[in-house]
Order: structure tokens, then C-alpha cells, then sequence
């Protein structure tokens, strides 16, 4: 299984890219648990996930296709 | 499908498109209106050159739709609630954000015009980035 993992704002810095791809995560947990260990400077900023555009507060797990997207706090207006 | 977000700073071509087609609801009494603009802060130092504003394009409309509701469940009266945030390069002094709120009484439009202005501010997946008049920057978020 696939899914799609979007860092906006910072973290688009921070990791040096919008978009990647992982493969057998199976839940946000585990998926943060990944991305931590692929970009260790992540667990210093502060943010939300969403699961198709959807936040969500809590562990959830994923299936393929799944787009996740970690999200600074929100700067618009 | 509707279009919340524009590529550089919202124009005021933009905005009196809008305008030009209010009074089609006749039972519209009011009409309010909020434009946001780049304000050239000062910083540390440093003076505020131009914003970039990046989004989330997907959510932004899912988000969208929902303040859209939120405003029209809390407040009696609207009739039509419009919302337009920039994206890309806005300089200072030029638009980044429009919303227009119409109801039957200006009380109403008043009030919900706010609210959605403060709605956007705490839920539309948008990130900025001040551009100094060093070409140094600082990710901004809002309080």
C-alpha cells in the first residue's frame, strides 16, 4: 500500500520537499514515527495532520491512496 | 466549482466583478465587506516587503464550505457569503484576502462579515511568509 504525504508551510522546509510517498504505514502514528526518523528536525515544530482533508486528533489507521498532510498552524487573512 | 483562491494579490477589477453583481437578490437590504492588505510591518528591524502565501488548494475548499455554513447556521439572514484569498507574491499594500457577506439587514451582514474574516483566520489551510526589504524572511503565523 501507498500513501501521499504533504508538508506545507515550515515543513515544506523543513524536509525539503511537498510531496512524498511511503509505502506500509500503517496508521498517522507509525507514519510520524517514519517521518521523524527521515527528518529528525520535524519533532521541533508544532503541528496538525489531516487524513483527506479531514484533521484528525487522534491515531487512525491508513489504507492506500490515503493523502495525509501536515500542517503548520494556519497563517491566512 | 467555487474559486476561493487566486494566483498573486486579488485585484480591484476582482473585487468590483463581485460588487457589480450585488442587487440581483432583491431582498437584500445589506451588504459588508472586508479587504485584507499587506501591511508593511516592522520587524526586528526589518520592514515587510511582500507576503507569500502557499495553501493547501483541496482543503481550502472543504474548509471553505464550512465556515460558509458555520456563518450561514449562526447568523439568520445571510444570503450569500463570499471569500477570496491570495496565494503566490502579494506586496505590501496590495489585497490578500475578500470577503463579502450579504443579508437582509446591514446588523446581520455587519456581523457575519466578521466572523467569517475571523473564521478564515482560524481554519483556512493557508501559510505565509513575510519577505523582508533584505531579502531575508520569517514564516508568520496568526495569534
Amino acid at each position: 500500500m501507498k500513501v501521499k504525504v504533504l508538508f506545507f508551510g515550515v515543513l515544506s522546509e523543513v524536509t525539503g520537499t511537498g510531496t512524498k510517498y511511503y509505502d506500509d504505514v500503517k496508521s498517522i502514528e507509525h507514519l510520524k514515527l517514519r517521518t521523524a526518523d527521515d527528518y529528525p528536525e520535524i519533532v521541533h515544530y508544532n503541528f496538525q495532520v489531516s487524513l483527506n482533508n479531514e484533521i484528525i486528533k487522534s491515531d487512525t489507521p491508513l489504507k492506500d491512496g490515503d493523502e495525509i498532510a501536515f500542517l503548520p498552524p494556519f497563517a491566512g487573512g | 466549482m467555487t474559486k476561493y483562491l487566486t494566483k498573486g494579490p486579488i485585484t480591484t477589477d476582482q473585487i468590483a466583478a463581485e460588487v457589480a453583481n450585488l442587487g440581483k437578490r432583491k431582498n437584500t437590504g445589506g451588504h459588508s465587506i472586508f479587504i485584507g492588505q499587506v501591511r508593511d510591518d516592522i520587524s526586528e528591524g526589518r520592514r515587510v516587503r511582500s507576503i507569500e502565501y502557499s495553501a493547501y488548494n483541496e482543503m481550502v475548499s472543504t474548509e471553505a464550505e464550512k465556515i460558509k455554513k458555520i456563518v450561514f447556521n449562526e447568523f439568520s439572514d445571510i444570503l450569500e457569503i463570499i471569500l477570496i484569498h491570495a496565494t503566490g507574491t502579494v506586496e505590501a499594500g496590495e489585497i490578500s484576502m475578500f470577503v463579502l457577506v450579504s443579508a437582509g439587514h446591514r446588523d446581520h451582514a455587519i456581523r457575519a462579515c466578521r466572523h467569517t474574516v475571523e473564521l478564515i483566520k482560524e481554519r483556512l489551510p493557508v501559510w505565509k511568509k513575510e519577505i523582508f526589504a533584505d531579502n531575508t524572511y520569517r514564516w508568520q503565523k496568526n495569534a
